[in-house]
């Protein structure tokens, strides 16, 4: 099919009454327009946020943005906020209790977590200004001043409840409140004068991630899934659907999660969905279809987790350059399989650069791999679904 | 294989809380640059650099590891290989610094029994933001028996010597009959957490 015909066939296919995911994962593995415009509703599709049926979405997303509007309302308010502090009073709470049920130690905890997504979302995607830059839809109670800033609790707390609390503080340097001109927040600045960057949207959506997950919390590198998403949504041409991008990334992001956290989570490292799994399969798959490469990558001890626990576990996403990561992962969403293509396309990215690393040492192995060279990502895309076209060599 | 241009090679590590500079220090010491904007360590890095000491040429290979608790099994692994091992706190974060011991703990259990060791104070130019006084690092490392360095990245303060100061302490440790290099394998002794995930034991299936 040429790509004329198959952006035509995927214009139909989106104005249908009813879309056919099955249809659409076939079409968008081999890519999208050039322009991108298709992509935040097909990804909203293919991470089955969106329901099939277009009559649906109204009411479906209504509800939706809704309660995630009262999950920001509900979860950010800071337990000092005078209702909560007239409860802890009833409760003899104070920022002392040494009691860990107590509402004032659950508030250190989330400020331990939150001045680690701080830290991340201010150095994500540092090549592009995007998430420097203010967004056009910041959160009306951030702005109106009715709801502080996520990272000035972060600050709050260290300036606050330093003197008095022993435990969770000592963690935050004046630096992070954006009122010192020190370069150790990356020389990102908080968008103060009534608006917000959208880095601090992709904070505020990462917390009441961890919030609602408090099993598993946040783990770096969970920005970096995040950065994407985030990306392709708020900057969709279409305003009606760009004013949505905060609560509409909340949801697909918890839908992605949802098949990758395996990755995330240490204890599940050695079972059959986590990470050193996936690594084995990658490299058996290279094993048999490259012995020679594979049997130097075993010579030179070059461990899979030296590069491939990175390319697996953010799904290539910082390997290379924010465009080829979009064309990437609308292969790796429409994946039928979802993330065994991955596999092949790790499996790709190793045999595609076969003469160097035959040539190569351990250490120009090991640059080579951990700081992927320039390329035509068609090529390795291209390659990697001749793997899976051929199937699924022995495991 | 290219032919060896060095003499001795060491394998250093470098372990401490996220965002206490890691990176930084390392970036500082092989590209002599600083730059704010480094996105978290997700696992394990690697950069390698030549050094002359008592007129050998040492080859340091660095690893620079991801500090967050979920790295712990892929980073610990690589413990055992490691010659010398820098462990950083920031001076600023005083929770950095309590976790010394935790990271001390780590190379107890992790590390072979003479590798070197040095603790640093990183980002000592902000001492307007100093959570951590330099004697508390002091103090901790004397305890140890541990070399200690307030550092800074940024302003590259005491970054070339803490590295040399820790080669150095290993080279004094290298017996005089010193093996030849060409029989140093170019690579690190890294040994794995589990025998089922080596790739050299590629299996023969089917
Ligand atoms: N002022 C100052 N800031 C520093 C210094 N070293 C690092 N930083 C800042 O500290 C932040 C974190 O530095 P990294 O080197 O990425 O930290 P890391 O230890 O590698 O963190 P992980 O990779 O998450 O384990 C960055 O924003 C740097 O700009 C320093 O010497 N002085
Ligand atoms: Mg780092």
């Amino acid at each position: 099919m040429s790509y004329r015909e198959r952006m035509q066939r995927l214009e139909l296919l989106l104005g249908e009454a009813v879309i056919n995911l099955e249809q659409l994962k076939e079409l968008v593995f081999h890519g999208l327009p050039g322009d991108g415009s298709a992509r935040p509703l097909v990804w909203r599709l293919l991470l089955n946020y969106l329901p099939a049926s277009r009559e649906e979405w109204g009411p479906f997303l209504a509800k939706k943005r809704t309660n995630y509007g009262n999950f920001v309302a509900d979860l950010l308010q800071p337990c000092c906020a005078a209702e909560e502090a007239a409860d802890a009073a009833e409760e003899a709470d104070h920022p002392l209790n040494p009691n860990p049920d107590s509402r004032w130690q659950q508030f250190f905890r989330d400020n331990e977590v939150l001045l680690q997504i701080d830290k991340d979302v201010r150095r994500l995607l540092p090549e592009i200004a995007f998430f420097q830059s203010a967004t056009k839809y910041p959160c009306e109670q951030i702005v109106s001043g009715a709801m502080a800033r996520l990272h000035e609790r972060v600050g709050y707390v260290s300036l606050q409840a330093g003197s008095i609390v022993k435990r969770g503080i000592g963690l935050i340097t004046k630096t992070s409140t954006g009122t010192s001109s020190s370069s150790s927040d990356g020389g990102c600045r908080p968008n103060n004068k009534g608006g917000e960057s959208h880095w601090e949207v992709v904070e505020r959506i990462l917390f009441v991630y961890a919030k609602l997950n408090p099993g598993q919390s946040y783990v770096q590198g969970m920005n970096e899934i995040m950065g994407p998403l985030y990306y392709v949504l708020a900057t969709d041409a279409d305003e009606e659907w760009a004013r949505w991008a905060e609560a509409d990334t909340f949801y697909i992001f918890t839908h992605l999660m949802g098949e990758v956290r395996d990755f995330f989570i240490r204890s599940l490292d050695n079972s059959t969905s986590g990470i050193r799994r996936m690594m084995e399969i990658l490299m058996r798959r290279v094993g048999g279809r490259d012995t020679q490469v594979a049997r130097l990558l075993a010579q030179q001890e070059i461990h899979p987790q030296y590069y491939a626990f990175r390319w697996i576990t953010l799904l290539l996403s910082q390997e290379f350059p924010l465009p080829d990561v979009l064309r990437i992962w609308d292969s790796l969403l429409a994946d039928r399989k979802r993330f065994d293509f991955l596999v092949d396309l790790c499996c790709a990215m190793i045999i595609h650069v076969r003469g160097e690393l035959l040539s190569g040492d351990f250490a120009t192995n090991m640059k080579l791999l951990q700081n992927y060279p320039p390329i035509d990502v068609r090529d390795i895309l291209a390659l990697a679904s001749t793997f899976s076209e051929k199937g699924v060599v022995a495991e | 294989m290219a032919k060896k241009t060095y003499d001795l090679l060491f394998k250093l590590l470098l372990i401490g809380d996220s965002g206490v500079g890691k990176t930084c220090i390392l970036f500082r010491f092989s590209d002599d640059a600083f730059n704010t904007t480094f996105i978290s360590t997700i696992g394990i890095d690697f950069k390698i650099k030549t050094i002359e000491l008592k007129g050998k040429k040492i080859k340091l290979q660095i690893w620079d590891t991801a500090g967050q608790e979920r790295f712990h099994t892929i980073t610990t692994s690589y413990y055992r290989g490691a010659m010398g091992i820098m462990l950083v706190y920031d001076i600023t974060n005083s929770k950095s610094f309590e976790n010394i011991a935790k990271w001390l703990r780590n190379i107890d259990e992790h590390a072979n029994e003479d590798v070197e060791k040095m603790i640093l104070g990183n980002k000592c130019d902000m001492d307007e933001n100093r959570q951590v006084p330099k004697d508390r690092g002091e103090v901790i490392a004397r305890e140890h028996g541990i070399k200690f360095m307030e550092t800074s990245a940024k302003n590259n303060i005491n970054i070339e010597r803490a590295f040399e100061e820790l080669a150095e302490a290993i080279l004094n440790k290298t017996p005089s009959g010193r093996p030849d290099p060409s029989e140093l394998p170019d690579r690190i002794r890294a040994v794995n957490p589990s025998p089922g995930d080596r790739p050299g034991v590629i299996s023969r299936c089917c």
